[in-house]
């Protein structure tokens, strides 16, 4: 068996570039599919978990950001089998008086008593923080990515220098870190401190309400619509699932676009593959006869061939989505010299990692069989009467 | 020196092949006998079958027509992987262009044909030794056929046709990429493997020398042997005789 595999092995030496670069196409390849897929898959998973169907989402139905009178808040939030709720107030500007885009954040105030309960991803915010805040007026929690960026210290305080309300810029201090994460580039404040210090208790942007189950979710989505149709401020009532559905129905096209990308890619890469491993096989057509006088049966032959084209898909394929996982895990904590906003905000799991690894066996498979079939069929006495 | 029992029995033998709409006769009616333990040479014009003749013996091709004992069994009705199976262990082959596995040692040259005996590891490690030492090349266990003479190579290439301790010996001009000094030794490794393993050997050559050290030349021309038996070298080479001391 040793002697098998060295062969192998050695097989895959003889010409290393070929093989570096058929390496380098499954890697590049996965490392695309990767972060496409990944972010395919996390639109999915939001659609599908239950504590997003079970979550409803009131907004203005004709404007966007949407704005909401204030008095809509308590005749939405009493219908019946709402079991809780909250509401935005959204305030962004910029972090510091540079003005600079990239120090561009986003402040929510909400309510802190439901903030956990209301905002799932918040799990594992410290409780020592959430304490602090409910004692601490202008206090904030701010999001790591937010934290690291600006390379911010719990305890300090930070202005923000409002674009949503010109003039009514606010001074926070920081009182804890929000874990990365869905929420990982936002601050969260009070509510109350930002009707005192905006002024503005006339307006609400978005209100959330948690109800029992998906079932209940429609009739009450029905209800608060029919509530305020054929007012001037209509709203629009939808699931977190079905708002993350419809976000991702927009990008359908380009998605779309995408996926066409990487079908190419795809056909591309078992192009590379067969090609390489033809390539490799019509020069050893010798060598196979000679392993055929030696004994060596015709479905050796494949499996000699299919396993070269193996190692190398399945090691690159993982090799190019851990590349991928590794580059979305370096930015996620702001080790890069540029953050990927993208990719923060579709970061790759780590599954993705044997998802790759698969994929790169099975266009190395799929890209090898008939090579190896066909040097399979190698017929013997044709190739030594072509030499003697 | 040769044993009395017949080891390969042709009777009757054709190859033909088709190209296109023609059908090229390569071997057309060949008998003949090789007793045990025999060093047999086949001589002739290039062109004559001779390589042909000798993959059908070696079970590389089937004959067209034909039957082709070797050990009482009619190779020609075996299916193809019968014949493969059947080849490991009766037949060593060794070839002109040595054709070693260049990628691999020669220790691991040596050792492919055992890998599919399951053999255990010791085992196969003393018979590849016992090989290798045989051809005098116990001193380059970890050479690549790149970084070995021709003469090397071809030594190998006899190590790895003996190492399954095969019935009979097929080599097809075996000196022929070689200088004259080279291909003398490799012609005492044969007539070494005849004498001490008693092996049977079937030896194709254009090469008066190498046909000098068969016991039995059998000349084909035009895929037919020639007639009347044509025991020895004066016959087939003429003229030979005369240079060969
Ligand atoms: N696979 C094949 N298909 C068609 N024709 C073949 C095939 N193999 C051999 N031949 C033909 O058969 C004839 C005999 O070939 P063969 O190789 O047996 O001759 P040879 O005696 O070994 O010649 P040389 O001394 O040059 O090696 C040649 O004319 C050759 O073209
Ligand atoms: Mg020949």
């Amino acid at each position: 068996m040793r002697t098998l595999c060295t062969l192998i092995i050695k097989n895959l030496s003889r010409n290393r570039v070929r093989t570096t670069l058929t390496a380098l196409a499954v890697i590049v390849f996965t490392m695309v599919y990767t972060v496409v897929g990944s972010t395919t898959s996390l639109v999915n998973r939001l659609v599908s978990s239950t504590s997003s169907n079970t979550r409803l989402v009131v907004v203005n139905r004709w404007i966007t950001p949407s704005e909401l009178p204030s008095r809509y808040i308590d005749q939405v939030t009493r219908v019946r089998n709402v079991q809780d709720w909250t509401i935005w107030h959204y305030y962004f500007g910029f972090l510091d008086e540079s003005k600079r885009s990239d120090r561009f954040g986003l402040g929510i105030a909400t309510r802190i008593d439901n903030l956990q309960a209301m905002h799932p991803g918040l799990e594992e915010l410290d409780p020592a923080s959430l304490q602090a805040i409910k004692h601490d007026k202008i206090g904030a929690l701010v999001g790591l990515h937010m934290m690291d960026a600006m390379k911010w210290k719990v305890g300090q305080r930070f202005t923000l220098f409002s674009a949503t309300h010109p003039g009514k810029d606010l001074e926070f201090h920081i009182v804890g870190v929000v874990p990365a994460g869905k929420w990982g580039s936002n601050f969260f404040f009070r509510e109350d401190y930002f009707q005192q210090g905006t002024g503005d208790d006339e307006t609400v942007n978005v209100i959330w309400l948690r109800v029992g189950n998906e079932e209940t979710g429609r009739q009450i989505a029905a209800t608060v619509e029919q509530m305020f149709a054929n007012s001037r401020e209509e709203v629009k009532v939808e699931t977190e699932a079905a708002s993350a559905a419809r976000i991702a129905g927009k990008t359908e096209s380009i998605l779309a676009i995408v996926n066409m990308v990487v079908l190419v890619l795809l056909i591309d890469m078992l192009v590379v593959i067969s090609n390489s491993i033809s390539i490799s096989t019509r020069e050893r057509r010798t060598e196979m006869a000679v392993l055929k006088v030696l004994g060596f049966s015709p479905n050796f032959i494949i499996v000699m061939v299919v396993s070269e084209a193996l190692i190398v898909g399945t090691l690159s394929g993982g090799l190019g989505a851990a590349l991928a996982f590794g580059l979305s895990a370096l930015n996620e904590a702001d080790q890069l010299p540029y953050t990927i906003a993208f990719l923060r905000m579709f970061p790759v799991p780590v599954s993705f990692v044997p998802r790759g690894m698969f994929l790169g066996a099975l266009a190395a498979f799929m890209g090898s069989i008939i090579p190896a079939w066909t040097a399979r069929g190698i017929k013997v006495t044709e190739v030594f009467s072509d030499i003697a | 020196m040769a044993a009395n029992s017949t080891l390969l029995h042709l009777i009757d033998v054709h190859k033909h092949y088709t190209r296109g709409s023609e059908t090229v006769r390569v071997i057309r009616g060949v008998d003949f006998q090789v007793s045990e333990g025999e060093f047999v040479g086949l001589i002739g014009p290039s062109g004559s079958g001779k390589s042909t003749l000798l993959n059908l013996i070696a079970g590389l091709d089937r004959p067209t027509k034909g039957q082709l004992f070797l050990d009482g069994v009619d190779i020609a009705k075996l299916s193809e992987a019968e014949v493969s199976q059947w080849r490991v262990h009766h037949v060593g082959f060794i070839f002109q262009f040595y054709h070693l596995i260049p990628v691999l040692s020669a220790y691991e040259n040596v050792e492919l044909p055992l890998l599919q005996f399951g053999l255990s590891a010791r085992r196969r490690r003393r018979q590849v030794l016992t090989a290798l030492k045989l051809v005098g090349l116990n001193h380059r266990l970890s050479h690549r056929p790149g970084q070995m003479s021709g003469g090397e190579q071809q030594r190998v290439g006899i190590a790895r046709a003996l190492v399954t301790d095969p019935s009979i010996i097929v080599a097809d001009e075996p000196t022929g990429d070689l200088d004259g000094h080279t291909s003398e030794e490799i012609l005492d490794l044969l007539d070494l493997l005849q004498n001490r393993l008693e092996k049977t050997i079937i030896l194709v050559t254009h090469d008066p020398r190498a046909a000098s050290r068969a016991a039995r030349l059998i000349r084909l021309e035009d895929g037919r042997l020639v007639a009347g038996d044509e025991s020895t070298i004066g016959a087939a080479f003429p003229g030979w005789q005369g240079t060969l001391t």
